[in-house]
């Protein structure tokens, strides 16, 4: 298998992971051993527990049972490795805060209080915004800004944060093609270097084009992998049972 | 005696510094309570200290030290109440915490009235309610000005803390801060603010200074420390205004203060810049006349194109009085979109390039509604006439990238090239149509990658095929493809 050509060092470790809200089982014992330097695209119909799963891993949630570690360490000793990028929608898109303010949040994990934001840190927040295109917007209130253009806000203040594990909850939702051109070129680059990055990602037909990794899920694992070895008709098939009319309308099946 | 003279007297002063303080406070404190949400718990938690008051009273007696004690563990108690009561039990989260918070009120204004009748002491209700700011002690002062202290320099140091966590609370979480220890942690400065409260504008209006003046400077400014600044300062001035008015008319300084803050806040309602009504509805006033003004040009370029631009032809078509139309005419000449000869108008070079962009915009949004909208192209015109005035040159490039770049729009009518754009692009070729490439390109830019292509300055080509993304043309015995983005920019002339 892959892992003979290419030993990976493994970053993230769950084990057993299970999760319920209101005593319905959402995620029920999931494994995963997430490798360095991957796009993991994670895939699954609605309610198949795919943000749960992040909120799992990054500690926002209580679960049932099992455990995640990353680098070996429990996630709440990993904060400064770890960033995450939520849904757009739960934010307050009035709050009186600008481009700049917000990308430079993402030097907080390395700030102690009352220290500076110093020359590195405006210099990084810079080379983000540039990165994304939207250096002209820096003193826009964050509401004035169209969805694509708030996305990219979102991913400069994870580029600014310098962690090396991303966790992007549907990044695509919501933006024009030029910005999800950007943030996928982004991405690509952020694992070229090494980094490792999970996307939750609804569009089956960029699959293959975007992530070299992905995860099958439908509140259980289905199976995860090389895209070119898992990503398969039977296995979509396996996660989206009950959902094919939808598939067969897309063309992502075609019998 | 003359007003100034009261000013002059010890307890106007104490007075003043008191209200100074406690106006400060309540507006730097007020913008997170207002930012979270949280005003209705800021109310809950000022009439919920009463009770905690009242029993400092019965087990120290009178002591600034004791009601405060007693007041903020009140407040905390409330605070712990409101959420278990909504984490555990199916209330809805409002309704939680007016149970809480009229319960311990009542509790309070019992243990008040039992007090003054049977222990004989005077502990007025309404000192408590409406504050009693021209009694206020030295050890009152003190005390108030120790918490302002505290509580400003809290905000400060955790700023950063606040500012995340209010924004948006699972970013401050995966950055590893507690959430909940910033909740109960701003719980407990909202507690020590009302306790300082008290004295000045009492638990009932605790609330007035804490949402008004940061609901005003939100209105004002866009970036939060801007805003906490100016919170601070409009609490300061409505207390100060408030308590002048109250001493001045001789009414009670707590609502004169909260009507001040009110006034203020309304003043800024109307006259914010930017989010002013006064302001929003002059923006307003001015899209509707630049949305006149270019339907005017627009209606003269087709016109003029035909060859029959008059006066009378303009305003028949806009349904307009021909005075007005005139009259917009001058206006626009002054402009240089027009030039007037006597009776003869004429839109200029100018007026022509606003005139294409605004069809550009009308033909790209009819043509976005039709293809990427499903809309049935007979019921698009009256909303791409509005969006043709709205949309950004930014934004039409999105919608252009976002089309592949169309040449006709849904009632194939040809769609103008971008400005900047040439007039003739080798894209607008038919297949077996012939051109030659000009001199003369938009930028050298373009020069070199036709170059790269091998179609220099002055080549005949003719168009093969023109589908989709590419293009095919033959040069002489060659097939060069080019890309529709290359093709739309570049510059051809008859062959």
């Amino acid at each position: 298998m892959a892992e003979e050509q290419t030993p990976d060092k493994t970053v993230i470790t769950v084990k057993g992971l299970s999760v319920s809200y209101d005593r319905k089982r959402v995620l029920t014992n999931i494994f995963l051993d997430i490798g360095a330097g991957h796009l993991y695209g994670v895939v699954g119909p609605n309610g198949a527990g795919k943000s749960t799963l992040f909120k799992a891993m990054l500690g926002l949630i209580d679960t049932n049972a099992g455990s995640v570690s990353i680098n070996g360490k429990p996630v709440e000793n990993s904060r400064k490795e770890v960033v995450y990028v939520p849904q757009k929608s739960e934010v307050d898109w009035t709050f009186p805060a600008t481009v700049l303010d917000i990308v430079l949040m993402g030097r907080y994990p390395h700030k102690k209080i009352l220290q500076r934001m110093d020359q590195h840190d405006k210099d990084l927040a810079h080379a983000a915004l540039k990165e994304l295109g939207i250096e002209s917007l820096r003193d826009r209130q964050i509401g004035e800004l169209s969805g694509g253009q708030q996305q990219r806000v979102f991913l400069a203040r994870a580029l600014c944060q310098e962690a090396s594990i991303f966790f992007l909850d549907e990044p695509f939702v919501g933006v024009d093609i030029t910005t999800e051109e950007k943030i996928i070129a982004v991405l690509k680059r952020l694992a070229a270097e090494g980094k490792t990055l999970l996307v939750v990602h609804h569009d089956l037909s960029t699959v293959p084009e975007y992530f070299d990794q992905v995860i099958f899920i439908n509140q259980r694992l289905v199976t995860y992998g090389d895209t070119e070895t898992v990503f398969t008709q039977e296995n979509i098939a396996k996660t989206y049972s009950g959902q094919l009319p939808i598939l067969h309308r897309t063309g992502m099946l075609d019998e | 005696m003359e007003f100034l003279e009261i000013l002059q007297q010890e307890w106007a002063i104490r007075a003043l510094i008191a209200s100074s303080l406690v106006g400060l406070m309540c507006g730097v404190l007020g913008c997170f309570i207002v930012l979270r949400n949280m005003s209705l718990v800021g109310d809950a938690l000022a009439h919920a200290i009463l009770p905690g008051v009242v029993i400092a009273f019965v087990v120290v007696g009178y002591s600034e030290l004791g009601f405060f004690t007693g007041a903020v563990l009140a407040g905390l108690l409330t605070a712990v109440g409101i959420t278990w009561i909504q984490h555990n039990v199916k209330t809805k989260n409002d309704a939680a915490i007016g149970i809480v918070f009229t319960a311990m009120f009542s509790l309070g204004v019992m243990g008040i009235s039992y007090i003054s009748k049977n222990e004989g002491v005077h502990l007025d209700l309404k000192d408590f309610l409406f504050g009693n700011v021209l009694g206020v002690s030295d050890s009152d002062l003190y005390l108030t000005a120790g918490v302002t202290f505290y509580v400003l320099l809290s905000v400060v140091v955790f700023y950063r803390y606040l500012f995340v966590s209010t924004f948006q609370a699972v970013i401050a979480q995966t950055m590893g801060i507690s959430v909940k220890m910033v909740h109960y942690f701003l719980m407990l400065l909202l507690s020590f603010a009302v306790v300082a409260s008290l004295q000045t504008v009492g638990v009932i209006l605790v609330v007035a200074m804490l949402i008004t003046p940061a609901s005003t400077a939100l209105l004002l400014s866009n970036r939060l420390p801007t805003v906490l600044v100016l919170a601070g300062t409009i609490g300061l001035l409505s207390a100060v205004i408030g308590l002048l008015l109250a001493i001045q008319l001789e009414t009670t300084p707590g609502p004169a203060m909260a009507v001040t803050a009110t006034l203020i806040y309304l003043l800024a309602v109307f006259f914010a810049p930017q989010k002013g009504l006064v302001f929003r509805s002059a923006q307003k006033r001015k899209l509707r006349a630049r949305i006149r003004m270019e339907d005017i040009i627009k209606r003269s370029f087709h016109l003029q194109n035909a060859g029959n631009l008059s006066l009378d032809q303009l305003s028949q078509q806009l349904e307009l009085a021909p005075r007005t139309v005139s009259k917009a005419i001058q206006q626009l000449s002054k402009q240089r979109f027009f030039e007037t000869d006597n009776d003869k108008i004429t839109l200029t070079g100018r007026g022509q390039e606003l005139a294409r962009r605004l069809v550009r915009a009308h033909r790209l949004w009819e043509t976005y509604l039709v293809d990427k909208m499903g809309m049935d192209a007979e019921h698009i015109h009256d909303e791409a006439e509005h969006f043709e005035h709205l949309l950004t040159d930014e934004m039409l490039d999105e919608v252009d990238a976002e089309l592949g770049f169309p040449e006709l729009d849904p009632h194939g009518s040809p769609i103008p090239a971008k400005i900047g754009l040439p007039k003739f692009p080798l894209s607008r070729l038919q297949p077996s149509q012939s051109a030659r490439i000009a001199a003369k390109q938009m930028n050298e830019h373009i020069t070199a990658q036709l170059w790269k292509l091998g179609l220099l300055p002055d080549t005949d080509i003719s168009v093969m095929s023109n589908e989709g993304q590419e293009i095919q043309v033959r040069s002489g015995e060659r097939v060069i493809e080019l890309s529709r983005e290359l093709a739309r920019q570049v510059n051809v002339v008859d062959g």
